[in-house]
């Protein structure tokens, strides 16, 4: 036993001594602080696999001197990690950022605001039904998430909003329901995401009845970071966001261009979720992408955007995603860049942030 | 030292403590973990407390569904858990029917020699193909209603059962048959009331050892495209952390499982008390 503790003590010794040796020669690379980020597969997240790949990241989390690790997931798992406080940072929808995190208590912000869907969310059906024609009838979708929030907007937007509980919904799994429509013809309608979308839409006899073009700005993609590991005391949490703001804007940048050199970035943007440079471009085109600091932090902060929101939280209050024991939608409230909140001011669950977007559009990072 | 005898008696509190041990450990553990994650975020939703079981129970067994509009009225009868009970065990009653023509099947395979070359090596193949990778071809030949969860549980669970009929009709001896013979008996007498009557109880012993299974495919079929039953709401709730109302549900599962097995077990035992096994 006194060997033992000897030994121990002795590896500490030397272990101290490797550190600081090593300290010494490279700044203090030794402690470095570290993060991890996950995304899952969608036109506006595989960005952050082309800058893990492609050395972008790792530029900037050195000029901040932190450490980044980007991991790829299924989307529910991705937010399941969150949530269990395995991730540092997500990316996720405002919708899901409001009902899975923020419902659970976990203070959650958003720094980036990255894109909103621009038709990539769409309601296809099939033998010329129309939308006044759905209720009775049965539409596949995965319930409780956007795709159940667009069905309702289509609803609204058309006047039928006393219907809206007639339609059957179908839960249907995100992963078979593409094939699960086509081949079975007598499912009349469903509502789904790209590219399963795209692929839908391309059966026979299928039209698109409406799509998130239709109210845009609603489905919004998000980088979001726990509040917690943002407001470290060490401030390691702000470099972290700073990393990834500078990184993410220098990839847009990129994306933004036309021509071979562009075309280049994005099929390996693309080659993220095994895509094409074609299919990827094409959702490209139904995605606003934020290409600019500047684009993205105006439509944070602007009022607009606090409208849709409510939108959101309403729908989500309604169907229960705030939680059973949540008794008013105002339990989860959100905060805005402007310092208005939606909800009680003492419970701040969402807040979003626009002062990363800003340095970036300012060149400040 | 008791612990690695084999001749070791046990009296009646011990033999109560060392089997529920496992339980208290378990259910401890769980509250402990549950603290411990309330302490750091009091809202927390992926360990529900007590107060936050309470509530889902309460929830699960008293309210009716929220978004189904023909669910109407409280109590038991009404609630989430009863109707999706039902839908569920609608879809399991009709596999275990199901399951039926395949036993016959089995039986039929061992015994005559023409039906058994017909289905055998076609039978050893199909069972071998994992239902759940081929779900295009499923959707087309069966859409994604009904008939399709109660079919991929039935392209699932029979092969086994039919391939296990067909064993157990092969070894029961071969002087019984040929004295059934010499005694007068004609074929399907012989099949019927000779080596099936054998074979019964360890045919219901089969099934009941694959009910996990059926359950295994059953939840997902709900889990690929439904409206109701217990594997749905359980995605459904998953979709937002309703842990506390997830963990009674897969308890009440797991209780549903153990009765039918009880009541398979027990019926077996009345209809053939002769049969000592298992």
């Amino acid at each position: 036993m006194l060997w033992q503790s000897d030994y121990v003590l002795i590896k500490r010794i030397l272990s101290l001594i490797l550190l600081a040796l090593s300290a010494a020669a490279a700044g203090s690379a030794a402690d470095k602080p570290s993060f991890v980020v996950g995304w899952s597969v969608y036109v506006g997240w595989n960005p952050w696999y082309y800058m893990a790949k492609s050395g972008i990241l790792k530029k900037w989390a050195d000029k901040y001197n932190v450490s980044i690790k980007v991991q790829r997931f299924d989307y529910a798992p991705s937010l399941d990690a969150f949530v269990a406080k395995n991730l540092d940072a997500c990316a996720m929808t405002n919708m899901e950022a409001l009902d899975m995190p923020a419902a659970a208590g976990i203070d959650t912000t958003a720094i980036i605001t990255g894109d909103y869907s621009n038709g990539n969310d769409a309601l296809l059906a099939r033998n010329n039904l129309t939308l006044p024609q759905l209720p009775g009838r049965k539409v596949l979708l995965v319930q409780k998430t956007v795709s159940e929030y667009l069905y309702e907007r289509a609803m609204t937007l058309n006047g039928l909003e006393s219907q809206t509980k007639r339609v059957k919904l179908v839960n249907t799994s995100d992963s078979d329901i593409a094939t699960a429509f086509i081949s079975d013809a007598s499912q009349d309608a469903v509502v789904t995401w790209k590219p399963m979308v795209s692929q839908i839409a391309k059966t026979k006899g299928v039209k698109m009845l409406f799509n998130s073009s239709q109210i845009p700005g609603e489905i919004v993609d998000l980088m979001v970071v726990r509040t917690e590991v943002l407001n470290r005391p060490d401030g390691s949490g702000q470099r972290f966001a700073k990393a990834l703001a500078g990184a993410w804007y220098e990839t847009t940048k990129l994306m933004s261009g036309k021509g071979p050199e562009t075309d280049k970035v994005l099929r390996e943007i693309a080659a993220g979720s095994e895509d094409s440079l074609e299919s990827y471009k094409e959702q490209l085109s139904t995605t606003n992408l934020f290409f600019t600091a500047q684009s993205a932090a105006a439509f944070t902060a602007s009022g607009d955007f606090k409208q849709k929101m409510n939108l959101v939280r309403q729908f989500c209050f309604a169907h229960g995603l705030l939680g059973s024991s949540t008794k008013s939608v105002d339990d989860v409230a959100i905060k805005y860049p402007d310092g208005s909140v939606q909800g009680k001011p003492d419970r701040v669950r969402l807040r979003y942030e626009c002062a990363y977007m800003q340095m970036a559009q300012m060149g400040k990072l | 030292m008791t612990l690695f005898r084999v001749d070791t008696q046990i009296n009646r509190p011990t033999a109560w403590i060392l089997s529920w041990f496992l339980f208290v450990a378990g259910i401890s553990l769980y509250f402990y973990t549950s603290q411990k994650r309330h302490l750091e975020n009091p809202e927390d939703k992926v360990v529900p407390g007590l107060t936050q079981l309470g509530q889902g129970i309460s929830d699960a067994f008293l309210k009716s569904d929220a978004d189904d509009q023909s669910a109407t009225g409280d109590g038991f009868f009404h609630s989430m858990l009863w109707t999706d009970t039902v839908a569920s065990g609608k879809r399991f009653l009709w596999a275990m029917l199901l399951l039926i023509p395949a036993v016959v099947l089995g039986l039929h395979m061992g015994m005559f020699p023409v039906v058994g070359q017909f289905f055998l090596r076609f039978i050893l193949f199909f069972d071998k193909i994992i239902a759940l990778s081929v779900l295009p071809v499923l959707f087309i030949a069966f859409g994604i209603d009904e008939l399709a969860k109660i079919m991929l549980i039935v392209i699932g669970v029979t092969p086994t059962i039919i391939l296990d009929c067909f064993n157990l009709t092969k070894s029961v001896p071969q002087e019984q048959i040929v004295k059934g013979f010499t005694l007068g008996a004609k074929d399907f007498g012989v099949t019927y009331r000779i080596v099936l009557k054998q074979i019964l109880p360890r045919v219901l012993n089969s099934i009941r050892l694959n009910l996990k299974a059926v359950m295994l495919f059953l939840f997902a079929g709900e889990m690929i495209a439904s409206q109701d039953g217990l594997a749905f709401r359980i995605a459904l709730l998953r979709r937002h952390m309703g842990m506390n109302v997830i963990i009674p549900y897969v308890l009440w599962v797991a209780l549903l499982l153990f009765l039918v097995d009880l009541t398979m077990r027990v019926a077996n035992r009345r209809l053939h008390p002769w049969f000592r096994e298992a």
